[in-house]
């Protein structure tokens, strides 16, 4: 059966894959996006296992209209309302394990229905810390980024990206991508024996960090330093583009767009993953963002495609 | 259809002092439910007295004049709110001895 369609305006901005799983533009709701938060599956509903990383403190996302005290309402780029991930106002040193709170982190749970091959993530996105204080603000966002965490018939894997923009107050600007050192879990999990999280495995909080930035769960791009648009004072928020594409028969990165800037990634690995129990055909993308500091940092995506299949 | 989320804006935290719940956006929506659930309370005459507060940027608050009754021990307590602008939150004075509430704070919105 051939199909016509007349597809949302709005969609001329995205150049997505033969096949979109998913149109999420948050004018229309939260779309399937929910909190982080651990299994709750132990006795009077707390956590089967203790975690050296609290993950029940991340920050709550909401539908957010982008107001500022001065600037009024943003609102967002096609509308009025995006998606906001907000932290907490508490953050750790950057080597450190992330403190409760200094994460937000949304996620959609999806599982797959097509034949491996390419799939894409794009979304339109803007970011700043909240303006509870005079002066420019960028160094406040230590990180944002976006993954699928995946698992096939052989392998979990998270393949993703991250944005390292500032640690301990010094400005990276770089991005990452999600691929771990060769350490064990016990390493890659602070010490915890046992610890849900196995190499590989939630890298936005798992595996040592260092100083210059690098850390066990992620890999440098090369030639990945990117000035991204910030403007000029806190309440003024840019929408920029962000596209990933992965191919999940090879098991590899592809290439990542951000504005008009395309990072060639094809060889580029995630790491594998013996696969967890019962989440078979798993295909959930996620986003974050990290703050720097002791305050709320911000980060709204006004629209996101999922799409598989030929480009 | 009505949009509507129900969000665990401060999940199972312990309070001893005067708090204050995550700032939440929610122009979207024209009516609003704060639930504070409170699961251990500790303490001699341990009392919490909480309000709801709106603002004009999220940073700066006020009353806006909705109170819960007095809560002394577990269970499930409720707020309603109808006209609040964008910004909402609540706040929690904390009195007795040595008082410790360990509880959650949970906002309904539809519109």
């Amino acid at each position: 059966m051939k199909h016509v369609l007349a597809l949302d305006g709005a969609l001329s901005k995205f150049k997505p894959l033969q096949t979109i799983i998913s149109y999420d533009d948050f004018d229309r709701g939260l779309c399937g996006w929910i909190d982080l938060h651990p299994n709750y599956v132990g006795e009077n509903f707390n956590t089967l296992r203790y975690s050296h990383v609290d993950k029940t403190q991340w920050g709550p996302i909401m539908l957010s209209s982008a107001s500022f005290r001065f600037a009024g309402t943003h609102g967002s780029m096609d509308g009025t309302y995006s998606m906001k991930l907000s932290t907490r106002p508490v953050a750790g040193k950057y080597t450190k394990a992330p403190v409760p709170g200094s994460l937000s982190h949304g996620i959609k749970r999806l599982t797959t229905h097509l034949p491996k091959g390419l799939r894409q993530f794009e979304m339109w996105y803007a970011y700043t810390p909240e303006q509870d204080r005079q002066g420019l603000s960028e160094q406040a966002m230590r990180a944002f980024g976006m993954f699928f965490d995946i698992q096939d018939d052989d392998y979990r894997y998270f393949i993703g990206a991250r944005y390292l923009n500032a640690v301990d107050g010094q400005m990276v600007r770089k991005w990452q991508v999600f691929q771990a050192k060769d350490v064990s879990d016990l390493e890659w999990a602070y010490g915890v024996e046992n610890d849900w999280c196995k190499r590989g495995i939630d890298a936005m909080w798992y595996g040592k960090r260092r100083q210059d930035g690098s850390t066990d769960g992620f890999e440098w791009i090369p030639e990945g330093y990117q000035d991204l648009c910030y403007n000029e004072s806190d309440d003024k928020i840019n929408w920029s583009y962000f596209r990933l594409l992965i191919d999940t028969e090879k098991r590899e990165y592809v290439e990542l767009q951000s504005g008009s800037t395309v990072f060639d990634l094809r060889g580029m690995k995630p790491t594998l993953t013996a696969p967890y129990a019962r989440i078979k055909g798993l295909f959930n993308p996620g986003v974050w963002v990290e703050n720097d500091t002791d305050r709320r940092v911000f980060f709204y995506i006004d629209s996101i495609v999922i799409s598989g299949g030929d480009e | 259809m009505k949009n509507f989320q129900a969000s665990a804006v401060e999940r199972r935290i312990t309070v001893t002092h005067d708090f204050a719940s995550h700032p939440m956006e929610a122009g979207w929506a024209s009516e609003a439910i704060f639930f504070i659930i409170v699961e251990e309370v500790s303490g001699a005459q341990a009392t919490l007295e909480t309000s709801v507060e709106i603002s004009a940027d999220g940073i700066n608050w006020i009353d806006e004049g909705t109170s819960f009754a007095a809560i002394h021990s577990p269970g499930h307590y409720a707020a309603k709110v109808s006209h609040f602008g964008n910004w909402l939150r609540v706040h929690g004075k904390i009195t007795g001895t040595n008082p410790a509430f360990k509880l959650s704070v949970h906002l309904h919105l539809k519109g």
